[in-house]
């Protein structure tokens, strides 16, 4: 691939352009800065007469020293095309966003049965103080059911009303435990995967500055001994050379090799022990946090649940007062005091009323409040499943850009290299120009076999 | 747009593969005409240049909000019946901008070129050693005062030949193999990935992008490589038929030289 980015986005512009040919070469540098290579001046007062020869720098490129690195390069920009995280970095994941939808549904069903659970309250209350306010005017020796007639008549409606109300809160539980272990499951997993994301990049990066420094150890060896080098091959070029001043010269030549070799097998020993201890550091760290948030996300949930129950077991338990046989006249509960009552006992049923209308209006509040208080916390369970996702889809385009940036380095660094090379060739064969990228070399020289000599020879 | 540059890239790599098998041993040193280079990072930061730009950009930033908010609730042939209609107003504004100075910066070059006997310029981003770098030169008669005066005489024949590469795209056999190839290569695209997901390990994922580059390759050697090598050898037939030493993208020429595309089209149908 190395290389190619440049044609492709020039023709690109080109096609778009048309007539505008300058214009589209214009474009293109205010564009492909970046995918240039580093370019020679030519030498002082060149002649344009002479000979013209090319290179095909693909070819070069590929056999540089240091592109193993590049195409290590590659294939991790690759690898982060394809798994579409460059083009679909920033959008929304579907399923986090499916799962809040699903979410709110059942929040709002869960608020609904909590409206229907506060009518029945509110049913069941007006109940009890009728009641209360029916045994206080028996107890005044107004008219009314019989003692037992009240007490059977409680017993059995305080049943069923019990009853049904504890089924559908437990119901409600439920159906709130089966939502916190979907969402912790998502919140595990999301974590997981972040850690594991994390710890990957990292190792990663670490790899990579090792590689980075070993590239450029690499270089600076073969940059200081490039002079010797040089001298060295024109000496063995020298026709006049004897065979023991041949030999000599190719020992040295093969002694900076070794040297450099060496020196940079050396130093990849070291790297690969530290790229061995950093993953067994990373993997130790992945799963102690791992294990911290699980135990954190289980604990928020147990208690979620355990406040949730200890809600219900109140509103349930709430129902168990004295309830008696009331009135009910289309469908609403009516309490009548006789106005005929003495005051002293008319005053007696306000206060019963006002009692069971502040404890009806509490226990209602709470009952919402701690509605409120779940979807609140749910809410924000998703959002961090969300914050989690977004800083992750982050790290891996910041991941991406940092990958590019090092490989348009690296090129840059060995492109300059080839044409240091490639400089040296044309001057000894008396090239006048040469040129690379070409489509067609109908008759120029090709230096690029001479060029390939050279790079190899920067081997180890 | 992504199309076309997918198709560009297709097409890179084949020329690409095209240019590194042609690596022929020199059938022998060429006398050649004078070359000339110019650094077109230089002349874009001339300040005439850097102002077009800058306007181009702020430009570009509205449309592209006026797009996306027409865009958003459209069905998805009226969005692409907006990214042209975009693309196009983008393609006049950069016209209405740069125009002019292309122009001035056109004769500039042709003068210089012709002062200094070139026959043809290039980018010089393509030129490794050698050749007449003329960018200052032209960047003085772009910033001295008044317009820069155009040739009297036209430049002498080049040895040196251009192709628009995206004229040679559209001939239908480089036009179908690349077609063909960039369907193969999104099934392609979504299996590895599908497959990536999947993967527990560094190893495995690994595996999976060696054997999707191979699965590509041999791809693009089954269906791209002999248009590759049709077309290379029609460029080669005519630049010899023509005399020229090589042969180079339309992309890179900034003047002169000799454009040879219609000829190679004309061969490949």
């Amino acid at each position: 691939m190395t290389g190619f980015a440049c044609g492709e986005t020039r023709r690109a512009l080109a096609s778009g352009l048309g007539a505008f040919a300058f214009a589209v070469s214009a474009l293109a540098f205010l564009l492909l800065s970046g995918c240039s290579h580093a370019t020679t001046a030519p030498a002082p007062g060149a002649s344009g007469k002479g000979t013209v020869g090319y290179v095909i720098m693909d070819e070069l490129v590929k056999k540089h020293p240091l592109y193993d690195q590049l195409a290590r390069y590659d294939r991790s920009i690759e690898a982060f095309d394809l798994t579409a995280t460059a083009p679909q970095v920033a959008a929304t994941d579907p399923h986090l966003a499916e799962r809040e939808r699903e979410l709110q549904k059942q929040l709002n069903d869960a608020a609904d049965r909590t409206r229907k659970l506060i009518d029945q309250k509110q049913k069941q209350y007006q109940q009890q103080e009728s009641a209360a306010i029916a045994a206080a005017l028996r107890g005044a020796g107004a008219g009314g059911p019989s003692a037992a007639q009240i007490a059977g008549s409680v017993n059995a409606t305080a049943r069923q009303q019990q009853s049904s109300v504890a089924s559908q809160a437990q119901r409600d539980l439920n159906a709130y435990r089966a939502t916190l272990q979907k969402q912790d499951a998502a919140q595990m997993n999301a974590a997981q995967k972040a850690l594991a994301d994390r710890a990957d990049r990292t190792y990663r990066a670490k790899a990579e500055e090792l590689q980075s420094k070993q590239s450029a150890l690499s270089l600076k060896m073969a940059s200081e001994d490039a002079p010797q080098r040089l001298a060295l091959r024109t000496k063995l070029t020298s026709l006049a050379l004897d065979d023991a001043a041949r030999e000599d010269a190719q020992k040295q030549l093969a002694a900076i090799d070794r040297k450099e070799a060496d020196a940079l097998a050396a130093t990849r020993n070291r790297d690969q022990q530290t790229l061995i201890a950093l993953q067994a550091q990373l993997k130790d760290q992945v799963q102690s946090d791992l294990n911290a948030q699980v135990a954190a996300i289980r604990k928020r949930s147990l208690g979620s649940l355990a406040q949730r129950q200890q809600s219900l077991t109140r509103q349930v338990s709430n129902l168990g007062g004295p309830v008696v046989r009331t009135t009910v006249v289309n469908g609403r509960v009516q309490q009548r005091v006789n106005n005929t009552l003495p005051p002293a006992l008319q005053a007696r049923i306000q206060q019963l009323h006002d009692d069971y209308q502040k404890r009806f209006q509490a226990d209602a509040k709470t009952t919402i409040a701690d509605f409120q208080k779940t979807r609140q916390d749910l809410g924000k369970r998703y959002a961090q499943l969300h914050g989690l996702d977004g800083a992750s889809q982050a790290g891996a385009q910041a991941q991406i850009l940092s990958l590019r940036k090092k490989r348009e380095d690296l090129y840059g660094e060995i492109t300059a290299q080839i044409d240091r090379e490639v400089r040296l060739i044309a001057q000894q064969r008396g090239i006048a120009v040469v040129l690379t990228n070409i489509v067609a070399p109908a008759g120029g020289v090709d230096l690029t076999p001479d060029a390939l000599k050279d790079i190899e020879s920067l081997h180890e | 747009m992504n199309q076309l540059l997918a198709r560009g890239r297709v097409v890179a790599l084949a020329f690409a593969l095209g240019a590194a098998i042609l690596a022929t041993p020199a059938i022998g040193a060429n006398e050649v005409t004078d070359i000339g280079s110019l650094d077109q990072q230089a002349l874009a930061a001339l300040p005439q240049f850097q102002a077009a730009n800058k306007q181009l950009n702020a430009y570009g930033a509205s449309l592209q909000k006026q797009y996306l908010g027409r865009a958003q609730h459209a069905s998805q042939s009226e969005q692409q019946r907006l990214a042209g209609e975009f693309q196009s107003r983008m393609a006049d504004k950069q016209r209405q901008l740069f125009g002019p100075l292309f122009g001035r910066a056109q004769v500039a070059i042709a003068s210089v070129a012709s002062s200094k006997n070139l026959t043809v310029v290039v980018d010089k981003r393509i030129v490794v050693f050698g050749g007449q770098d003329i960018t200052n030169n032209v960047k003085d008669l772009l910033t001295g005062v008044g317009d820069p005066v155009p040739p009297v005489t036209t430049p002498p024949p080049s040895k040196v030949g251009y192709v628009d590469q995206s004229a040679i795209d559209q001939t239908s056999k480089v036009k179908t193999a690349t077609d063909e190839f960039l369907k193969f290569k999104q099934d392609q695209d979504k299996a590895a990935a599908d497959k990536l997901k999947g993967a527990k390990t560094a190893a495995d994922r690994d595996n999976i992008l060696k054997d999707y580059r191979k699965t590509l390759d041999d791809q693009q050697n089954k269906t791209l490589k002999p248009v590759v090598d049709a077309t290379r050898s029609a460029i080669g037939d005519v630049a010899k038929a023509k005399g020229l030493i090589l042969v180079i993208d339309k992309g890179n020429i900034v003047f002169g030289g000799v454009d040879i595309t219609k000829d190679v089209t004309d061969k490949l149908k």
